[in-house]
Order: structure tokens, then sequence, then C-alpha cells
């Protein structure tokens, strides 16, 4: 998949953002960089039959903790950033229109 | 050299606490460090505390319970956390006194301090150039004296590299000594906890009242028997460094600049200062491609796990709510108040983790990771640190500087990076001036083996004029 233009945009609209004509020359200026780096990694000799790496630490010994209900917030910590609220309320966006 | 923190002890508390509040000021002209200044600051009650009542500037990507916490974005220009991070919590515990929180490049995505909402960071040493990023404002305002030490996060180089611009002391420990429970992240897999002070001791101070096992970040593990402070004046008498020779031998640079020369030329009279303590240290190889691909690698997969972390800045849940439908609301969110270097890293993760391209650009990524991970610690079994220059050249111009990758990006701007691709404890120390404005180099380990690191950092300072100095003070 080459890295053109409108793909920049399509990516933009899939993550809700949108960008200048500017903003768009400058992604795809970055990522032939990007991309020139990773085609020197896939020439790397035996590169594929590396084990990826994920996290820099081995956990052999982790467990989840148990579930304790606990009363973290009043009301008036969760409307406190709430711009749109009524007495004890948040005012959310319509989403079925 | 003696610890600040422990010389302040002794201090008349309420005299620092106002003269520390009037620095905040002061640097705050100078450098724009800050993005809230805690002019209400109280004394705690004096307690036993190494901390206790000791002034420390926080960087704002950590959540501080009813303070406000922006990550320096204008998504969260107005976010006030309802729970603060354990970072801040276990400081608070401590007695120490949180005076202002710093200004970062954008959510931490950045090198230069230029890219946060309330404007560009100065450095203290020279307001035209730039103090480094992300962690800005806390490398500025340790360097100008206005504290003792800040904290900062580490995910490429974001407290290693303003350390040495900065010409102070920058240390990450080993990835997960430090809890990041409220960090805002930005590269879950390459965060680390960072701290900034003028010296060795200082930072070994602050990591022993911050380590620790949390509950409520599983990448922490028990640290219990590790104390930095107590280890630092242990012998450093046959230890043995390595560094690479594609990245200091001058031989191996096209047209070197005037400044890299320097930066070598300093960095060689640092290695015979470290050879006359009795710290042996070799010129080693390491595979060119891999460290070539270092910025790409790094690109990749910190673009892919941010793009994921910060999908929840809609603008519905917290940060200015815009107006329209649903959807137009979130992009109007995200197309006005993420700043153009936020955007563009959002798009270059979405595009490496789509199904099509996971294998050229992100599993390719996570492979170089684990090789060059792999070859540093078959080197940590016979070394017992990396040791390198920070950067080719002391703090750059704000004027001409950007955040854009660009090709003849040099390796020697992103080794550090290999420190989060491995979790290795990484320590930047002043090691030189170049006209006037100074330089540092980097010494990294074994994960888990920080106190033995920091012993060699201690000792290679000790030995050096560089500790302890402050901005503006030979002015």
């Amino acid at each position: 998949m080459d890295f053109t233009k409108d793909l920049v945009d399509k990516f933009a609209k899939d993550l809700l953002i949108g960008l200048t004509p500017e903003e768009n020359k400058m992604v795809l200026d970055e990522f032939k960089v990007i991309e020139s780096g990773m085609d020197k990694i896939a020439n790397i000799p035996n590169i594929s039959e590396e084990d990826v790496m994920t996290h820099p630490l081995e956990y052999d010994n982790v467990s989840l903790r148990d579930d304790l209900s606990v009363r973290e917030l009043s009301t008036e910590e969760v409307l406190q950033n709430a711009k749109c609220k009524t007495e004890e309320e948040i005012i959310v966006p319509k989403v079925v229109m | 050299m003696e610890s600040v923190i422990r010389i302040l002890k002794n201090a008349n508390k309420e005299q620092l606490l106002k003269k520390t509040l009037e620095k905040v000021h002061d640097n705050q002209e100078l450098c724009n460090s800050f993005v809230t200044i805690m002019d209400n600051a109280k004394l705690n009650p004096e307690s036993d505390s190494v901390l206790s009542n000791i002034p420390y500037v926080l960087k704002d990507n950590y959540s501080t319970k009813g303070i406000l916490t922006t990550g320096s974005s204008n998504t969260l220009k107005d976010y006030i956390p309802p729970f603060s991070s354990t970072v801040y919590e276990k400081l608070s515990l401590a007695g120490a006194i949180m005076v202002a929180k710093s200004v970062m490049d954008e959510f931490g995505m950045g090198g230069t301090g230029l890219t946060g909402h309330t404007g560009i960071v100065r450095n203290p040493w020279d307001t035209s150039l730039i103090a480094g990023g992300s962690s800005a404002g806390s490398a500025a305002s340790v360097a100008a004296g206005v504290v003792p030490f800040a904290i900062g996060s580490d995910t490429g180089d974001s407290v290693r590299k303003p350390a040495a611009h900065c010409g102070i002391v920058g240390y990450k420990p080993t990835y997960g000594m430090i809890s990041r429970w409220g960090l805002l992240p930005f590269a879950s897999s390459l965060d680390h906890v960072g701290v900034f002070a003028r010296t060795v001791s200082d930072v070994a101070i602050v990591v022993d009242v911050l380590k620790g096992k949390d509950e409520k970040d599983m990448t922490t593990w028990d640290s219990s028997n590790i104390n930095l402070e107590a280890h630092l004046n242990d012998s450093v008498n046959g230890k043995k460094l390595f560094y690479f020779k594609e990245l200091c031998d001058i031989s191996f640079y096209e047209n070197p600049s005037d400044d890299l020369k320097k930066v070598i030329e300093e960095f060689n009279n640092t290695i015979n200062v470290i050879k006359r303590i009795g710290i042996d240290v070799v010129e080693e190889s390491f595979p060119k491609e891999l460290l070539d691909a270092i910025p790409s690698v790094y690109t990749c997969i910190s673009c892919a796990e941010a793009t994921s972390n910060m999908s929840n800045l809609t603008g519905i849940i917290f940060g200015p709510r815009e107006t329209g439908n649903i959807n137009e609301m979130i992009i109007n969110h995200r197309t006005l108040n993420f700043s153009s270097l936020i955007k563009r890293r959002f798009i270059i993760g979405s595009y490496v983790l789509q199904r099509e391209n996971q294998e050229k650009y992100f599993v390719n990524a996570l492979r170089v990771r684990n090789r060059i991970v792999r070859l540093m610690k078959e080197k940590f079994n016979n070394y017992d640190g990396l040791i390198l220059p920070c950067s080719a050249s002391h703090a750059p111009k704000i004027h001409g500087t950007t955040d854009v990758i660009r090709q003849d990006l040099a390796t020697l701007e992103n080794h550090m990076a290999i420190g989060n691709f491995g979790g290795f404890p990484s320590i930047t120390i002043p090691n030189g001036m170049i006209d006037g404005l100074p330089i540092g180099v980097n010494i990294t380990g074994n994960i888990y083996d920080d106190e033995n690191v920091l012993a060699i950092a201690s000792h290679i300072a000790d030995s050096m004029p560089y500790e302890g100095q402050i901005a503006g003070d030979n002015k």
C-alpha cells in the first residue's frame, strides 16, 4: 500500500482528525524517512526469524489483584471536569439521531 | 559531590520556600518553564524524611488531584484530575513541596520543548536555545537553580537529552522501578519515570523515595533490596565500560560539523578521566544497520502505542467540548486542539498498525528492538555499562529547530532510545562545555543494575568540574 496524500486524508478521517494541506505534506515527508528506514530493516539478515519484543521486562509471576468495591469519587468530583451539567448529572451529546 | 537536598535539609524552610517561589517567577519570565505555579504552597510539618519541605517541580503529565494537569495540550487545558499519580502521592507523603508543574512537549511527543500549549521553553544557559524535551520545563528549572530536583518522564530520551542540553544530571531507572500510575501515557512499553537534579547523589535520593512495587501499576517490581544512595561510594576500580566506535570515531562521519568534532574531543577527554579513576573503557563495535534503524523503530513503536493510548481524547469525557453532532464534536476537538506534531504521529501510528502493514512496519520494529536489546545484554555480560555522548552538539537554536523527522537525522542524536527499548537504567551527567554551553555524556547499564550504574556515574561526575553547576553562575 503506497502512502499517498489521499491515504493520509483517509487515515485522518478514520481518526476523526482534520489536516491542513501543509500538515498532510509534512506527514508524507516524514513517512518517506520512516519508509526508507523500514526498507533497510527488512533487509537486515535473518530479521524475520527474530522474536518480537513488546515489553522490556519478563514478568513470570504476575497475578490479577482481587477486585475491591470502593467509592472513589464524590458526585462533586465527578462533575468537576464536566462543562455541560445539571445539578447532579452530566449532559452528554446526543448519539442516536 | 555532596547532595544539594541534604545541604538544604538544615535550611530555614520558610525562607527556602519563599525564595524558591521568587525564583520560580524569575524563571518563568526567563524560560517559560511552568504551566502552573503553586503560589499558595504551604510548609508541611517537619519530619525525618530527607525530602521534608524540599521544593520540587513536577512535569505536567503527572496527575495531581485538584490541580490542573494538561500534558501541555490544549485538549486538556482545563483538566483537573480527580486522583493523584503515585509519584505525586509518594513525594507528598515524604513532605516534599511541589512549587510548580512544568511545560513539556505536548504529551511527551517531541524533543525540543517547543510544542507545549503555553509556549516554548528556553534554555537558561542561553535563552536563544532550546532546553530540549520533552521534559523541558523540569530541566530548565533545575539548571537555573530554582529547585534541587524535578520530575520528568522519558519515552525515548526525554529526561536524558534535556539534562545534557541544560548541563545537569538526568536519570531514568530500570523500567518498572517507579510506578507510572497517574502518568499520562504516551507509549506504555517505553515510558519511564525520570528525575533531574544537579548531582548524582540527589537523583539517587529521590529515586530511593519513589521506587517500589505499586498494586496500581502491574509493571512495577519489588526493589526493596536496592538502596541507590547507600552504594554511590562503592569502589569502581576494575569496572568496565564500552562505547560504539561507529558513533565515537570521527572518521565514521562524512563532513562532521565543528560542534561534532568538539563533542567527540570532549568525549575522549572524559574517557581519559574515567581511565584515571580505575575504570576500563573499551571500544566495541555494534551492527551499523541496527544503530541506523533506531529512529524508525522508535517512531513505529511509539506512534503505534500512542495512537491507541490517546484514543480517549475526544473532548466528550474531558477537555473542551466543541459544537456539532457527536462526530463533529470529536473531529473539531481533535482538529482544533491537537498540535500538528501530534496529528502526524497519530496518522503514522494508525498506518503502521493496519493489518496489511503490520508485518513490514510494526512487527519488524519489534523484531529489531529485540535484536538490539539481546545484543546489548550480551555486551553487559562483559561490561558494566555503555558510555556515549548524548548528542552531536550543545543545545540547538530555537529558531530553525523542528520536530520533523529528517532523513539526515544522526544516530548519535537517537541512540538513547536503546535504554527505553530494553528498560535499561540510564543516566546523563554533564561532561564538558562547547562555546560556554553544556554537553553531557550518557551511561546505560543492564536491567536491575541501577546501584552499579549510579556508583559509576557518581565517581565519574566527581572527577570532573561540571556536577552541581547552575546556569548563569559564571556570567
